[in-house]
């Protein structure tokens, strides 16, 4: 390798790993990252609380409330002075209110009501509130009648890739592009900016190097870091929460390769822009938090207006979050692993020249 | 704590300030960011998934059949797309496409002659937090399907839902409320985080080790100067959930500012914690990320409820202030709760604030100390 | 390029920011093995001079040789033949003597071999005893700047430029500085030189004097002196008392032209001999050479004053 490749990528080593908590940071912090985020999210609408203001006589009121609590959903919530405040209050996420004399006698009348407060704080949690619901009133009424009323058109459900819908499987792939994130491109930024802002990039213009070897030499290193990361990280994935590798590995590492150095790349442009390592974190931020959110780690890209869904197609992270569920959990289909490799490669490709084009070989 | 100086801790302050003055770019971004990054998330995150595409494979082709097929394309949420034979799972294979709905041949038939009939639904499930969202449509569906096909089936307890507090399950309303403190209590943290490490760095902090300035008067003098900026910030982002979302205001708004300050001032500490303990920029900005943004993005039940954790994970949250606030600002928002409803997570607030900023003090005071 | 050619050609040199000239239209030479100073306050243009010497900023105007070279290729042949020792950056703090010459050889593509040799041969030269593994932050300030001139001097430059080598490091170390920078200079080296120590100006071959951008005067120390105090500069010691008067009516007098106080005396350019001892009242004086800061006093603020 170039001599001058190979120096600059010693002091970069060595000025970012001498420090052993910057080891640490670098190493080890991922997988403690992803063990936490990994074991605590989920999307799963569980814990319910649940208050039923059933009389103690009300048979079927205090059924429901029996087959609600014995599913995994729901938990009993207080009562804290009426039906809506105990919603407001938070000491109750669902308050069931039957109608007056008991729902028993109402069903009995053939005139079935039931009342019910659902806390639509959380939007999402409220619809799956309802629809959980549903069900268990479905079942209570059932074990009531002698003949269940099936009901004539039945959808019957099958959930493929994930039929546990278990949310690990589906959000460790976004824990694990989130992390990645930020190893690479505020930390390159900030590299860049601190030569610069120690002053040191005056000393290393004045040395007969090409723009490329200081650039490249600069972020190598970072990418060699990341890519260290990447196999701890899948393993971690694996040992702890089963996160299969369905496709082939070496379309897993060309696709992490190419974000990690799509990444860098971001971050020496975002570099170019700052004149300190704060205005470097700075920018960082300002790409990384929308870059977070419009890369359907959170929450869905299809449920974004067009406009927006749109943007996300710059997204780097958004390409790479899709490549590693569809490669991880799916066996990567080919048309969809290259159209998002593609994106990625181009995403590179301009980030690259731009930093190259805005990068000054002099002072001026 | 003997000595503390007001003089002394407002002057730290005033050049603090007259530093935040001459960085524009800092500035705007403490102050325009935060409306910015709501203001296009909250138009661009909506949970309610519309226009799912769903694959049909209709292997009966019948009028029932093809009526089925209109429940599903009627409805605001599916977009049939016809599929033949074996091309339905295929289809899912193709990320656009997240359901698939076969209808078995003989549906009609069986549907006459023995009065039900099943079809199948299958549902990509890669795309975790859609299937969700998709299930729990297909229960409404389902009785419009048996409305417009069967006999209507006598249903034995009919639900009368009140969603309270967000009647028409805007999820806006939910999701503006938290993006601002997420953003807030992200860019605060690393507001503070480099300035302790900068002076480190360029050796300005060796000056003031040479005054007799003491530890808190360093911390209330740094802090104050970004609690206000945090503030206005705060304001805006208030106006903007207000005016713009159209976001209901039904609590106290001296409750909303008085725990933003707190808050605001416990987010600041921790950056500034971390400036003081690393004394490095690089990995003051590592560890702001670490201990600020994934917790407070994903730790503080801005998207992932707290209630869905396992125990272990909602005890250790109790430790961070941004899920406290958030809990403050959801209820004072969309619940008109009030400070007793709010007791126990303003307590809370303001105990890890003490915390924080006792640290804060400790940690400078070991340095500070010949 | 024969062996007489200059090491530095300047002509009509400008260097601009917006509407603020750095530089305005200088022209000087520098020959080979000379040690050249560029003295001037802060802000006279001198670090601007030296940065477009080194290639690191382009100029607005005129023409740069260094070397022999100049800057149609974007200066990289200048960059090759320069060693550079910034105002503000001296070492890598956080990496130790060794590594931080290991990257400079890497930054100008020298073998392990080479590099080891002329480590041999700087350290011998800057009289270097402490291990190399030494951490940089961990040095005293006058050993840095030593070491720092070692690393710019490693690839063998023809044209060596230090920016303020001696700021903030103690008189002592200046001295034994120096002394390197003559070394330096006999083994045929050109340095260039920014300081504004009077003392250390004192040292060069030749001096260039710069103020707002423009080089006021050019020439060796000796020269300077004498075409800035053509007559005898004498050093008056003041009366005890009515020092403000006494001045005055002195002055007035005509005897002397140019009062300066220097310290607790003053400094004056003697006119008329016979005239001064009535005008200076018997007041006790000495004939004394000028000092480069009467030079520069002269020249700069005497203008002004």
């Amino acid at each position: 390798m170039n001599v001058t490749l190979r120096g600059f990528m010693k002091k970069e080593l060595i000025q970012t790993l001498r420090d052993p908590r910057m080891r640490i940071v670098m190493f080890a912090v991922p997988m403690l990252q992803l063990i936490v985020f990994g074991l605590a999210l989920s999307n799963e609408v569980k814990n319910i609380r649940l208050v039923g203001q059933f009389a103690p006589s009300d048979v079927v009121g205090q059924r429901l409330v029996r087959n609600a609590l014995a599913s995994t959903w729901f938990i009993p919530g207080q009562e804290a002075g009426g039906a809506f405040e105990s919603v407001r209050s938070g000491n109750a996420h669902v308050v069931l209110v039957p109608p007056p004399g008991g729902l028993t006698r109402s069903v009995a009348r053939g005139d079935g009501r039931l009342q019910v407060l659902i806390d639509a704080g959380n939007a999402v949690r409220a619809r799956s509130i309802e629809a959980y619901l549903q069900r268990i009133v479905a079942e209570t009424m059932a074990q009531e009648a002698a003949v269940a009323p099936k009901p004539a058109v039945d959808f019957s459900l099958r959930v493929l890739f994930n039929p546990s819908m278990e949310t690990s499987l589906y959000l460790v792939p976004g824990v694990m592009v989130m992390i990645l994130t930020l190893l690479t491109i505020i930390v390159t930024s900030m590299a860049i900016a601190r030569e610069r802002e120690m002053g040191t990039l005056e000393m290393l213009i004045s040395a007969p190097i090409r723009k490329w070897e200081l650039l490249v030499g600069k972020t190598l290193p970072y990418v060699i870091i990341a890519m260290i990361d990447v196999p701890l990280i899948l393993l971690a994935g694996w040992l702890l929460f089963g996160v299969p590798v369905a496709g082939s590995l070496i379309e897993l590492f060309l696709a992490s390769f190419v974000f990690i150095c799509a990444a860098v790349a971001v971050g020496t442009v975002i570099s170019t822009f700052a004149r300190n390592q704060q205005q470097a974190m700075m920018g960082g931020m300002i790409f990384m938090m929308p870059a977070i959110l419009l890369s359907g780690i959170m929450y869905p890209i299809e449920s974004m207006p067009q406009a927006i869904s749109w943007l996300s197609q710059l997204d780097p992270l958004r390409h790479f979050v899709t490549l590693l569920r569809n490669i991880l959990l799916k066996g990567g289909d080919p048309l969809v692993v290259a159209k998002h490799l593609g994106a990625l490669l181009g995403l590179a490709a301009v980030a690259i020249a731009v930093s190259a084009r805005r990068f000054r070989n002099t002072l001026n | 704590m003997k000595g503390f100086v007001l003089t002394r801790a407002w002057s730290i302050a005033r050049k603090e300030v007259r530093h935040v003055r001459r960085d524009p770019f800092t500035l705007t971004m403490a102050l325009g960011l935060p409306v910015v990054m709501i203001v296009f998330f909250g138009y661009a995150i909506d949970f309610n998934v519309k226009n799912v595409r769903i694959a049909v494979v209709d292997q009966d082709r019948t009028p029932s059949s093809r009526a089925l097929q209109n429940v599903f394309s009627s409805s605001d949420y599916f977009q049939t797309v016809p599929a033949d034979g074996r091309d339905g799972i295929d289809l899912l294979d193709n990320e656009n496409t997240k359901a698939a709905l076969y209808i078995p041949p003989g549906f009609q038939t069986d549907l006459t002659r023995k009065g039900a009939a099943s079809v199948q639904v299958v549902l990509d499930g890669a795309d975790n937090q859609t299937t969700g969202v998709i299930a729990s449509y297909l229960g409404g569906l389902q009785r419009a399907a048996n409305d417009r096909l069967a006999v209507a089936v006598p249903v034995p307890v009919r639900l009368d839902t009140r969603f309270l507090f967000n009647s028409e399950l805007n999820s806006r309303w939910f999701i503006v409320p938290g993006l601002s403190v997420v953003v807030i209590g992200i860019l605060s943290i690393l507001l503070t985080a480099l300035t302790v490490a900068r002076e480190w760095e360029n050796g300005s902090m060796e000056l003031l080790l040479s005054t007799p300035v003491r530890p808190l008067e360093i911390v209330v003098g740094k802090l104050f100067p970004y609690s206000v900026l945090g503030l206005f910030s705060l304001a805006f982002v208030y106006v903007a959930a207000r005016l713009v979302f159209g976001v209901p205001f039904r609590g106290s708004h001296l409750l909303f500012a008085g725990t933003g300050l707190v808050f605001l001032t416990t987010v600041l500490a921790q950056g500034l914690l971390i400036s003081v303990i690393t004394r490095q920029q690089l990995l003051a900005m590592q560890l702001a990320n670490i201990s600020g943004m994934m917790p407070n993005l994903l730790l503080s039940g801005f998207i992932f409820p707290i209630e869905s954790m396992p125990a272990f994970f909602q005890t250790l949250t109790m430790g961070l202030a941004p899920r406290w606030f958030m809990y403050i600002v959801r209820g004072v928002f969309l619940k008109g709760a009030g400070l007793f409803e709010m007791g126990v997570p303003i307590i809370a607030l303001c105990a890890i604030n003490v915390a924080i900023v006792a640290l804060a003090v400790k940690k400078f005071k070991t340095d500070l100390e010949p | 390029m024969s062996g007489r050619a200059l090491a530095v050609e300047v002509e009509g040199l400008t260097v601009s920011f917006g509407d603020f000239k750095a530089v305005d239209d200088i022209s000087f030479s520098v020959r080979p093995g000379e040690i050249f100073g560029f003295l001037g306050a802060n802000g006279a243009g001198k670090t601007t001079t030296i940065r477009v010497l080194c290639g690191v900023l382009v100029p607005a105007r005129g023409r740069v040789l260094v070397a022999g070279h100049d800057f149609s290729d974007g200066g990289w042949r200048i960059k090759h033949q320069v060693g550079y020792m910034s105002q503000r950056f001296t070492l890598y703090n956080d990496l130790s003597v060794a590594e931080n010459l290991a990257f400079t050889a890497s930054l100008r593509k020298m073998s392990a071999e080479k590099t080891a040799a002329r480590m041999t041969e700087l350290f011998a030269l800057i009289e270097f005893d402490r291990p190399l593994t030494t951490r940089v932050s961990d040095l005293p300030g006058g050993l840095k700047q030593e070491l720092s001139l070692a690393a710019a001097l490693l690839h063998e430059p023809s044209v060596v430029f230090l920016d303020e080598p001696t700021a903030g490091v103690s008189p002592a170390s200046r001295r034994r500085f120096w002394d390197l920078i003559r070394r330096v200079s006999q083994k045929g080296v050109t340095v260039f030189v920014t300081t504004h120590y009077m003392d250390e100006a004192e040292e060069c071959d030749r001096i260039a004097l710069m103020r707002a951008g423009k080089i006021i005067a050019l020439d060796s120390p000796a020269g300077l002196k004498t075409s800035a105090f053509p007559e005898k500069l004498i050093e008056i010691e003041a009366p005890a008392e009515n020092v403000v008067e006494w001045r005055r009516a002195l002055a007035a007098s005509g005897a002397v032209e140019g009062i300066q106080p220097h310290g607790m005396r003053f400094h004056a350019v003697l006119k008329d001999p016979e005239r001064f001892s009535a005008a200076s009242k018997g007041a006790r004086w000495r004939e004394i050479r000028p000092s480069l800061e009467d030079v520069f006093v002269r020249l700069v603020e005497g203008d002004d004053r």
